[in-house]
């Protein structure tokens, strides 16, 4: 089963568990807390990291199934339109058949596995570029989505999904439900990646699809699965976005979720050519993000200014990892 | 088996998207040569698909109906996107619709299309959104940015007791008419509330859990703080959200510019003291018909009536401006009347 990582080579072919990059973030994301704890008094209270943790969880949670997409050498820019179907089907349902929330949650993932599956079909087995599929399945999945809104939005969620939300129905002991799962799944998903030679294969695709058809590896089953987790992550994040959000639900939702993913994905240090990452870096990126439009906010700053900030940090860590690509060359 | 699925769904999509342009085609060549004369009267919101533009749809509609001589057409893009309302303008002049009524997106980058139209022999007006700077013969506005800001400021001082500090919560940076009534509402608060302060104006985009997520971030950083204003639909339910999931429902009160069913969970549990606005069907009826006054080439009275509901409606001649009436508190002793 196992692809030549024997007791032996173990050591050597797996890169270390915790790479330069995330080390890099955490650092810079206690800097950041620091500061803000220092010039606002208040960013340090429960009442506000709570908040910020549920906010993150969303697109952290999606950006786990990104950076597999990433590793492949792929990208998945339908996410946004996917977030859009998930949770417009899932408010109708909450609201016209009072589903429960284990119903409301089946039935979001069902939904999301259900467009991931679409994706990873096309891709995996038409063999054009993801980002070409992707940008297409966006289109179609945002007019799938309108047509489910009617020219209207979704009235009168009931608190069902509050389990999720940023009240206090959403944490136990403190910790925001969103906020928990979303880190057991980036664990699980760290472990899988690592320490599974199936996880193993999505970084041998993306390093050389070519190379890793020849050692055996399915790529086209690896690449389509990749995919579908993406998709099941949506729908589980459709239900954070849902419980986020108001009792009303109207149609931008899901917009403009796509690039804040992939800049989570990329300030996490993933590589956007493929065959290297982190689904750990990914969660710190989206930390980051999140904490970076928080402390702006809270600063009392212009709120343009979190894009700015966000925008330095993505091409810092491109350019970061140019560089480390660079000196891997040369050496 | 799997490239036939592949083509399937390519054929499939091909087909959507066949079916999609043959319906535009249709709607192209059908052109109104009855005996009477109808005067075609297109209307381009900001965004299709949202509750305010729909119900101006609706009042549209009703004023087609009732007027005799009109057909309301109404076309807007999914997203609040001023490049792709341009090519919906664009394509109702090569309709050569007989009068073309836009609500701009950016309303500096539609003055030079609204020209166009015009040399075109179309007559061209704004409503709900102004663009100032544009050749439109007139602007349906649905109230003065004093109405609304003075509306937002009165009933949310009431709420938090005539004064303290307050935060507004506004979305997109550049929409002229919330900037307009942000302006008011410091202005007036200033003059009319001394011993209130607005700590901050941040900017959420038309992004729902963003603007409850700033207006957390907000009652953090400010921990005095008794007043949010949520400046459009978008924002109005999320401020309140926010106070609601803070527990802090009483102890910081909010007022937005919200659509009734949308404030309607938030009006009943009090995290929102009401909700500006103004009747949005009559809106859109008072679009239609003046869009259908200016295709006839009639001239506006001083105040004008309109059917029987609006009846003496006025009209500016120095700023070619209809005003719809007053703003209007929607609480939740009212809001049952609104179905949109």
């Amino acid at each position: 089963m196992s692809v030549g990582t024997g007791a032996l080579g173990r050591r050597r072919v797996l890169p270390a568990p915790v790479t330069g990059q995330e080390f890099v973030l955490v650092g810079v994301i206690a800097l950041l807390w620091v500061a803000l704890a220092v010039s606002t008094p208040a960013f340090l209270t429960a009442g506000s990291i709570q908040p910020l943790l549920v906010a993150t969880a969303p697109v952290a949670l999606v950006g786990v199934g990104m950076t597999i997409v990433i590793v492949t050498g792929g990208i998945d820019v339908s996410v946004g339109g996917a977030i859009m179907v998930c949770s417009v089907l899932t408010a109708k349902a909450l609201v016209e058949a009072e589903v429960n929330l284990g119903v409301a949650v089946l039935l979001s993932v069902a939904v999301g596995g259900v467009l991931g599956l679409v994706n990873g079909v096309l891709i995996a087995y038409g063999r054009v570029h993801a980002i070409i599929i992707t940008f297409g399945t966006a289109n179609l999945f945002m007019f799938l989505g309108l047509r489910i809104f009617g020219s209207g939005t979704v009235n009168g969620i009931p608190g069902t999904l509050a389990f999720f939300g940023r009240g206090p129905d959403g944490r136990t002991l403190g910790v925001p439900h969103a906020f928990g799962i979303t880190v057991l799944i980036t664990a699980a998903a760290w472990w899988y990646l690592r320490h599974t030679a199936g996880g193993r294969h999505f970084f041998a695709i993306g390093g050389d699809a070519q190379a890793a058809r020849l050692a055996g590896v399915r790529v086209q089953r690896r690449v389509l699965l990749a995919y579908l987790i993406t998709g099941l992550l949506v729908g589980l994040a459709s239900c954070f976005v849902i419980a986020q959000g108001t009792s009303t639900l109207d149609q931008s939702v899901g917009s403009g979720k796509e690039l804040a993913v992939i800049a989570a994905v990329v300030i996490g240090g993933t590589s956007i050519m493929g065959g290297r990452g982190s689904v750990l870096g990914t969660l710190l990126g989206a930390l980051l993000v999140q904490s970076v439009a928080s402390g702006v906010t809270q600063l009392g700053w212009r709120s343009q200014l979190s894009d700015l900030f966000v925008g330095l940090f993505i091409i810092v860590a491109v350019g970061a990892d140019l560089l480390r690509a660079r000196a891997r060359r040369n050496r | 088996m799997r490239s036939r699925l592949a083509l399937v769904i390519a054929v499939a999509t091909t087909a959507a998207l066949a079916v999609s342009g043959c319906t535009k085609k249709n709607d192209d060549s059908a052109s109104g040569s009855g005996d009477k004369k109808t005067y075609k009267v297109a209307f381009v919101p900001k965004l299709q698909g949202v509750p305010y533009f729909e119900a101006m749809n609706a009042g549209g509609k009703a004023a087609a109906a009732a007027l005799g001589n009109v057909e309301w057409l109404y076309q807007g893009p999914t997203q609040a996107d001023a490049a792709a309302q341009a090519d919906i303008v664009r394509s109702y002049i090569q309709q050569k619709v007989d009068a073309l009524i836009v609500a701009p997106n950016d309303p500096d980058s539609m003055a030079p299309l609204l020209q166009q139209a015009k040399d075109a022999g179309i007559h061209v007006a704004t409503a709900d959104t102004d663009a100032p700077t544009s050749v439109r013969e007139v602007f349906v506005n649905q109230a003065t940015a004093e109405g609304i800001g003075q509306g937002l400021t009165d009933s949310l001082l009431k709420a938090m007791g005539g004064k303290g500090k307050y935060a507004i919560v506004s979305c997109g940076q550049t929409a002229e008419n919330l900037n307009s009534w942000i302006k008011v509402q410091q202005a007036y608060t200033k003059e009319k509330y001394p011993d209130t302060t607005i700590v901050d104006v941040v900017y959420a985009g038309e992004d729902q859990a963003k603007a409850t997520q700033m207006a957390t971030d907000l009652m953090n950083a400010h921990p005095d703080l008794t007043g949010l204003v949520g400046e459009c639909t978008s924002s109005a339910p999320g401020v309140a959200q926010a106070v609601k999931d803070a527990g802090k429902i009483g102890k910081v009160f909010t007022v937005g510019l919200g659509t009734p069913q949308a404030m309607k969970p938030y009006l009943t549990d009090k995290s929102s003291s009401a909700a500006i606005l103004w009747d949005v069907e009559n809106l859109g009826y008072l679009t239609a018909w003046a869009g259908a006054q200016i295709a006839e080439g009639k001239q506006f009275q001083a105040t004008n009536k309109v059917s029987d509901k609006l009846n003496g409606i006025t009209y500016d001649a120095s700023s070619k401006m209809l005003l719809l009436g007053p703003a209007l508190q929607i609480t939740d002793q009212n809001v049952d009347q609104f179905n949109y």
